[in-house]
């Protein structure tokens, strides 16, 4: 419902333009009360509230492990065997695919339902693609614990390299914030764009590592799958928590390098795409 | 903000904006491949230049679709002209038709809350501010539900509310007030008349009375061009007369004919030539015309005042029968009462009402002070009952409120004992009043086509 139009500074905008986040702690308040909007909203008139928050992604983890796992035989590879741990090398990989299929299935459409904010005030709209990535990450939270205490229980120990789990998902986070302002811009102008989002997904998620070991496939496959962004941090997230080895430190590097541009470049897409938000919605 | 005027708190130049006209959406999509190729374009605003000064009030007037909200809307910031410049300086609190930028999902609180933080007040103003927001909102029991479930009106209290607490240095106000109810739109009238002190106001309304009584100055856009800028009575008046034009015929010969005849048969008295245009009924007229409802008193109204004496009832009653009237005619002897109630002495009670119209325009209004009858003392602890009887007026259809007051003095020195501001709200459901704003108790109506020189 309103602006403030005093020049900003010049630094500040430069600031801004080298570190896509800093608009988080300007607009700090407003993310905040959309996240915790965000969360609770799924859940808030749902009689078990809350406890779909584990039910639903359990469920899922058992209907793939019936199927791959039990049905199909998979195993994950020769020197561990079980169903068990063919489900916890699923679900650790089903967490991080969560996080990006939340993102890019509901970024296309975080401005287009806030239609009030874009044509009756000057809001800081980039904050609404930041908030479908929040709640994913909050979601991706829930599930790391529940994998934590599926850990627990089976093996009796959590290894100690789980604690890498925040730096290996950094970067992930960042990329998909790129992706989410991406998307979220394309959204108001082309509807269709949620089809493709839609094809998308399924792609990322059965070209990947999540319900297979790609490091036994001919390299040529393995470059294809490598492309697929959450084939790396999948196999990083296992090496923490399931295998207890210190992450690809080089190649985190290069992956926050390329998150970084992404996200950079896609704020600064969305900031161009933005101004005409109103004409079109 | 590279201003050649530092005084100027908005200053757009040369300001276009056109919209490119699609049919389906993926021509929007093959546009912006293939940019050369045209698509029919509808142009809101041609080349509007102008400037709001620092404490300045500017009334924007036209017709629906003439590029009013376009210009608010840029003015905003929320849509960029297609050329020319728009620069805002200081903070900009807008009212953009209904209800701001709220999330319907959110509650009224959570509304305050986020609006608050985008119009630039941090974590401890708003929780200072926020108990003054609500209660200026007076939503009390209803800022806890989702904003969704508010009725138009309770969308722009709250709305108004946030507006007015975030120090703002301009307000854009577009038709807000024409959703509120009587009572309320009277506060913001106040609030508005205050806030002129401190900041400027760009005021869009199809209400000529609200432009003309608030602002300083008055934009007429036609078709998104500027047809006329200056004085608001002068431009208002421009505005009306353009309206008229198109809608007035003047009436050919054949159609007087008739018209004249069946008038004169109607008549009294008939001059030699004289069209008798209008008589009324055998008084009282006992027409539907002239209905006025009244509310109860209200003792919480908004009111300030010294103490020592209060108001603590009012109310029309029927000069003859002494009945409570919940309506009114027009025409009507009513006497107007109003009960005080003095703790301290009044050495010097005036007592007096207003009836304002919805705009807070002080309409007609009376007090006990007499020039050359003294006035007598009020007791302490003594109860008196004031009465003003008069015939009810003729008064526009609309809601009008009346303020009454007790103050102790005369007339050039006193003191406000207690002021209530809308202590009874009137509708006027329908007048006899078709000009104007208060009508004239009219006899005969007629043109003297031959009159004696």
């Amino acid at each position: 419902m309103a602006l403030d139009t005093t020049s900003k500074s010049g630094s500040g905008q430069l600031l801004s333009r080298l570190i896509p986040l800093s608009f988080l702690t300007t607009h700090r308040v407003a993310f905040r009360q959309f996240l915790v909007r965000a969360i609770s909203r799924r859940y808030r008139l749902s009689a078990f509230g809350a406890l779909w928050m584990i039910v639903v992604p359990l469920v899922t983890l058992g209907i793939y492990t019936f199927v791959f796992g039990v049905v199909m035989e998979s195993r994950w590879n020769s020197e561990q065997s079980g169903t068990s741990v063919f489900s916890i090398y699923l679900f650790s990989g089903l967490i991080v695919f969560w996080v990006m299929a939340e993102v890019v299935g509901q970024s296309p459409t975080a401005i287009a339902e806030h239609t009030n904010l874009v044509k009756r005030a000057v809001f800081p709209l980039e904050i609404l693609p930041a908030v479908v990535v929040g709640s994913a990450v909050f979601h991706a939270l829930v599930n790391a614990l529940v994998l934590m205490a599926a850990l627990l229980a089976l093996q009796g120990t959590i290894p100690l390299s789980a604690l890498w789990l925040p730096v290996v998902l950094a970067p992930f986070v960042l990329m998909l914030l790129g992706f989410a302002w991406i998307l979220a811009a394309i959204g108001v102008y082309f509807r269709d764009i949620v089809h493709v989002v839609g094809l998308f997904l399924t792609g990322a998620l059965f070209i990947s590592p999540v319900f297979y070991d790609t490091s036994r496939l001919n390299p040529i496959i393995q470059s294809v799958i490598i492309l697929n962004p959450i084939t790396f941090i999948v196999v990083q997230t296992r090496k923490v928590i399931l295998e207890g080895q210190a992450p690809d430190w080089i190649g985190l590097g290069l992956y926050l390098l390329v998150a970084w541009a992404v996200a950079s470049i896609g704020l600064a897409f969305f900031r161009r795409a933005r101004a005409n938000f109103a004409d079109v919605l | 903000m590279s201003d050649e005027n530092n005084n100027s708190v908005v200053s757009a130049r040369n300001i276009s904006k056109s919209y490119t006209l699609y049919t389906r959406a993926s021509q929007r999509l093959l546009h912006m491949i293939l940019p050369k190729r045209e698509y029919p374009k509808f142009e809101a605003l041609k080349d509007v230049t102008f400037q709001v000064d620092r404490g300045e009030t500017v009334g924007i007037i036209g017709q629906n679709g003439a590029g009013k909200s376009t210009l608010l809307q840029i003015v905003t910031g929320t849509v960029p002209p297609t050329t020319g410049t728009i620069s805002v300086s200081g903070r900009a609190a807008a009212l953009l038709e209904l209800g701001a930028g709220f999330e319907p999902d959110f509650t009224g609180r959570e509304n305050i809350r986020l609006n608050g933080t985008i119009l630039g007040l941090n974590e401890a103003q708003l929780e200072e501010r926020m108990n003054d927001i609500i209660a200026f909102s007076e939503l009390s029991e209803f800022v806890d539900r989702p904003v969704r479930t508010y009725s138009s009106g309770m969308f722009m209290r709250l709305a108004f509310s946030v507006a007015a607490h975030v120090d703002a240095d301009l307000l854009i106000i577009d038709e807000a007030l024409a959703v509120g109810d009587a009572r309320f739109t009277q506060k913001c009238m106040r609030f508005l008349k205050d806030f002129k002190r401190r900041g400027s106001i760009l005021f869009v309304s199809h209400d000529m009375g609200a432009v003309t009584g608030l602002c300083d100055r008055v934009l007429w856009l036609d078709h998104g061009r500027i047809r006329a800028e200056g004085e608001p009575a002068r431009v208002c008046e421009q505005y009306v007369a353009s309206q008229f034009d198109g809608l007035i015929a003047r009436p050919s010969e054949n159609e007087i004919a008739p018209a004249k005849n069946k008038s004169r048969s109607n008549a009294q008295a008939p001059g030699q030539d004289e069209v008798v245009l209008y008589l009324p009924d055998t008084p009282p007229r006992e027409s539907v015309l002239g209905l006025t409802s009244c509310s109860p008193f209200n003792p919480n109204a908004n009111a300030f005042g010294s103490g020592g004496a209060a108001i603590v009832d009012a109310g029309i009653f029927d000069r003859n029968t002494g009945e409570r009237l919940a309506q009114v005619r027009e025409g009507q002897t009513v006497d107007l009462r109003i009960s005080i109630e003095a703790d301290d002495e009044v050495a010097a009670p005036i007592i007096g009402f207003y009836i304002k119209d919805r705009l807070g325009q002080h309409l007609l209004g009376e007090n006990t002070f007499w020039e050359d009858v003294p006035q007598h003392s009020i007791a302490a602890g003594q109860s008196i009952c004031t009465v003003f009887s008069f015939d009810w007026p003729a008064m526009k259809a609309g809601a009008y409120a009346l303020t009454i007051a007790i103050a102790d003095g005369s007339m050039a020195d006193h003191i406000q004992r207690h002021w209530i501001h809308d202590a009874i709200i009137f509708e006027v459901l329908s007048s006899s009043s078709r000009h104007g704003l208060v009508g004239l108790n009219m006899h005969r109506v007629a043109i003297d086509y031959a009159p004696v020189q």
